[in-house]
């Protein structure tokens, strides 16, 4: 029985591997997009505008308390009768970015609050400008502080990535289902799904291991679970 | 159609998502609970590993995946689970391996001395986990399982895809029935929104009620004045 | 015959002797000091009389029965000896009134009431019937040793154990409780102290043991030890303790 599976598995290959290449490269896009995206609210978040420090705070809020999935239906079913028609990939990046970032900027906001205020006072004492500061002494640290939250949200989009599909999005997952639905082995299909979707998982938490040995002050850092109370 | 009415249907949808919550939030403490507990009462090398495995490899799949495995996959091998029962099965029990990722930390952060000194009154291995280590866990883990408990209601929609009523679906019906899609789906994004603005409501009168007076993590401990 | 007679008791960590043959007797209503530098084995050897730590070989009677052998109930071996510790680790979670009250509820049975008014009479003894609704946290250093003792107390054991009671306390703090010891022997509870405080020592015993290399290195009054320096290692100890003090 496996061997049939296998042997389906090879005839479809190559469109599971466009699969497999289309979900890794949504992941890749968005980790990107929803970093800068994220570094962007994370600056103006603690710029001088008291209404949009306010605006982006909202923003955080609501995008960690929604559903990314609404999010993507909003922009796939609803605007076309607006006349915005959009593909599943174009869908898919807008709504990751936007969802990622806020996440994003969450963490670097609880970083900063956990940085030593007195040195940042004596930066901008020394005459530095305000963007300055943040470049220099602000931005460096906080990204050290974030780096395993950081890295884990990569590792979440890749398995957030599986979701595109309800978007008609031909990610990896879609393709195997397509696989399942010509031998009927959904069983097969779902179980080397979730195979494969670890195997990523682990060479994502391998790679975030090395950066973390690279760039991280040993002790120091912010739970991605830390969440719940403090930036939002 | 009035939005009114729209907003009645979303509505009937949110009692669903909040049920589909509220199960697979249990689902998650009963796992999570349990694989804390194991880990303090057997701590053999095997459970230990059996424990971290469990928690790696649920942490590593994706909760749609899961879902249709345990949804679709399943009957083929004979076995049959309710919508909601896979819902839990898959939501509930990724939400319950990251719990005991927090529950995990949290004890760690429970001082040995407090453990030893209960050990020496005379307490079973039990006991002391009762009555020591789970009270200051629980207190320790709160934003862990905000954190959690928010991820379950952002996933929860997942359960139209197995026939769930649930808020998502009403939008995707109301959706293509009226071309209104996008305040369709803003309203559903907003009301998402005040059920989790609830959540943290809720956890914040009962963190009020079990706060223990200057207590937080052990090395994060204040100096007695 | 004493309450507790430790007889060539031995224990290895990674085959390294930490107690080479050590013989303690602790007479009922007595209060027995042993003093000993840093790392001697002081905590160690406390630990092995409630088994909180495994010897390796001796015996240790307790109340005329052997606490290794082989019908030994090990938790109930553990409700008849209080356990003082240097951290004091009071329950962080739990009020003054609940940290005294939960071995009462939970190891002896008691209802919910019966156990806070047995609670609340210990810690009147001790003075902290005051601050029974605070949490450890709010404590100064001294407050939580007398809790962590109304605690020990509460639970009516035979023999209470001390780990360096004195050691995260500041001299005035120490002698407080020192003079809280004193009390409590004068109204016979029976003591076993760590401790290398030798001021503390000197208050609360005239005789002390002393404990170097795995052995009892000699038993004397202090006012001996101290003046005779019978041997250089002891010598040593004192004269550094003086230095200090
Ligand atoms: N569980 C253990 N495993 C290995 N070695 C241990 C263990 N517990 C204690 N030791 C070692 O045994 C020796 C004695 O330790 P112990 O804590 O009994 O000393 P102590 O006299 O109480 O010291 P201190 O005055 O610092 O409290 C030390 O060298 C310690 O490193
Ligand atoms: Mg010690």
């Amino acid at each position: 029985m496996w061997a049939e599976f296998f042997r389906d598995l090879v005839d479809q290959g190559p469109l599971i591997m466009r699969g497999l290449g289309d979900s890794l490269l949504l992941t890749a896009i968005v980790s990107l997009t929803g970093f800068f995206l994220g570094l962007v609210v994370f600056y103006f978040r603690h710029c001088q505008f008291a209404i949009i420090r306010l605006i982006l705070r909202g923003y955080i809020s609501f995008f960690i308390g929604m559903p990314l999935i609404v999010l993507l239906f909003l922009m796939y079913y609803g605007l076309p009768p607006w006349g915005v028609s959009l593909s599943p990939f174009s869908v898919a990046v807008i709504g990751f970015t936007f969802n990622v970032a806020a996440y994003n900027a969450a963490y670097l906001t609880t970083a900063y609050h956990a940085l030593d205020s007195a040195e940042l006072e004596a930066a901008r004492a020394a005459g530095f400008r305000p963007f300055q500061v943040f470049r220099l002494i602000t931005l460096p640290q906080v990204l050290r502080f974030s780096v395993p939250a950081l890295t884990n949200q990569v590792i979440r989009n890749l398995k957030d990535s599986s979701v595109a599909f309800l978007i008609q999005f031909n990610d990896f997952f879609s393709r195997v289902q397509e696989l399942a639905a010509t031998n009927f082995m959904f069983f097969r299909a779902y179980l080397f799904a979730a195979v494969v979707y670890l195997l990523l998982v682990m060479v994502l938490v391998l790679i975030a291991r090395q950066i973390e040995r690279r760039v991280m002050i040993p002790g120091v850092y912010i739970a991605p679970e830390s969440l719940g109370s403090s930036a939002v | 159609m009035a939005f009114s009415e729209m907003l009645a249907q979303l509505a009937s949808g949110a009692v669903f998502t909040v049920l589909v919550t509220v199960a697979c939030c249990a689902t998650a403490l009963a796992v999570g609970l349990l694989s804390a507990c194991a880990r303090r009462v057997f701590p053999f090398p095997a459970v230990i590993r059996a424990l971290d495995l469990f928690a790696f490899v649920f942490r590593g799949i994706p909760v749609l995946v899961l879902l249709f495995l345990v949804y679709f996959g399943l009957p083929g091998a004979g076995i049959r689970v309710s919508p909601l029962g896979a819902m839990m099965l898959s939501l509930g029990v990724i939400s319950g391996a990251y719990l005991a990722e927090v529950f995990r930390g949290a004890l760690d952060a429970v001082d040995a001395a407090e453990i030893m000194a209960a050990q020496s009154m005379g307490m079973s291995r039990w006991q002391v986990f009762l009555h020591i280590e789970l009270p200051q866990m629980m207190r320790f883990s709160v934003p862990g399982m905000v954190n959690e408990f928010t991820n379950v209601l952002k996933y929860s929609p997942f359960g139209y895809t197995v026939g769930i009523p649930e808020m998502t679906k009403q939008a995707l019906v109301l959706s293509s029935a009226t071309l209104r899609g996008v305040e369709i789906y803003l309203a559903a994004g907003i009301l998402y929104f005040l059920v989790y603005r609830l959540l943290l409501v809720g956890v914040r009168v009962l963190e009020k009620h079990w706060r223990v007076p200057g207590m937080g993590p052990a090395h994060l401990q204040d100096q007695p004045v | 015959m004493a309450l507790i007679e430790i007889r060539r008791l031995r224990k290895l960590f990674d085959g390294h002797p930490v107690l080479n043959g050590v013989d303690i007797d602790v007479a009922e209503g007595d209060v027995k000091v042993v003093m000993g530098p840093s790392g001697c084995g002081k905590s160690t050897l406390l630990r092995c009389i409630n088994r909180l730590v495994e010897p390796s070989s001796g015996s240790i009677h307790f109340r005329g029965a052997e606490v290794t052998g082989p019908d030994v109930n090990v938790r109930s071996l553990r409700q008849q000896i209080g356990f003082l510790f240097q951290q004091f680790a009071l329950y962080r979670h739990l009020s003054v009134l609940d940290n005294t009250a939960l071995g009462l509820r939970k190891l002896k049975g008691m209802k919910k009431k019966e156990a806070a008014e047995r609670a609340l009479h210990e810690l009147n003894r001790l003075d902290m019937a005051g601050h029974r609704h605070k949490f450890p946290a709010h404590l100064s250093g001294g407050q939580k040793q007398r809790v962590a003792l109304a605690r020990a107390l509460a639970m009516d054991p035979a023999v209470i154990l001390l780990d360096e009671p004195t050691s995260a306390l500041d001299p005035v703090m120490a002698r407080e409780v020192a003079q809280l010891i004193n009390r409590l022997h004068g109204e016979g509870v029976t003591m076993l102290c760590v401790t290398h405080d030798l001021e503390f020592a000197s208050a609360i015993a005239e005789r002390v043991a002393f404990l170097d290399e795995g052995i009892v290195q000699v038993e004397d009054r202090l006012s001996v030890l101290y003046e005779d320096h019978a041997h250089p290692s002891i010598r040593n100890f004192f004269m550094k303790q003086e230095r200090s003090s």
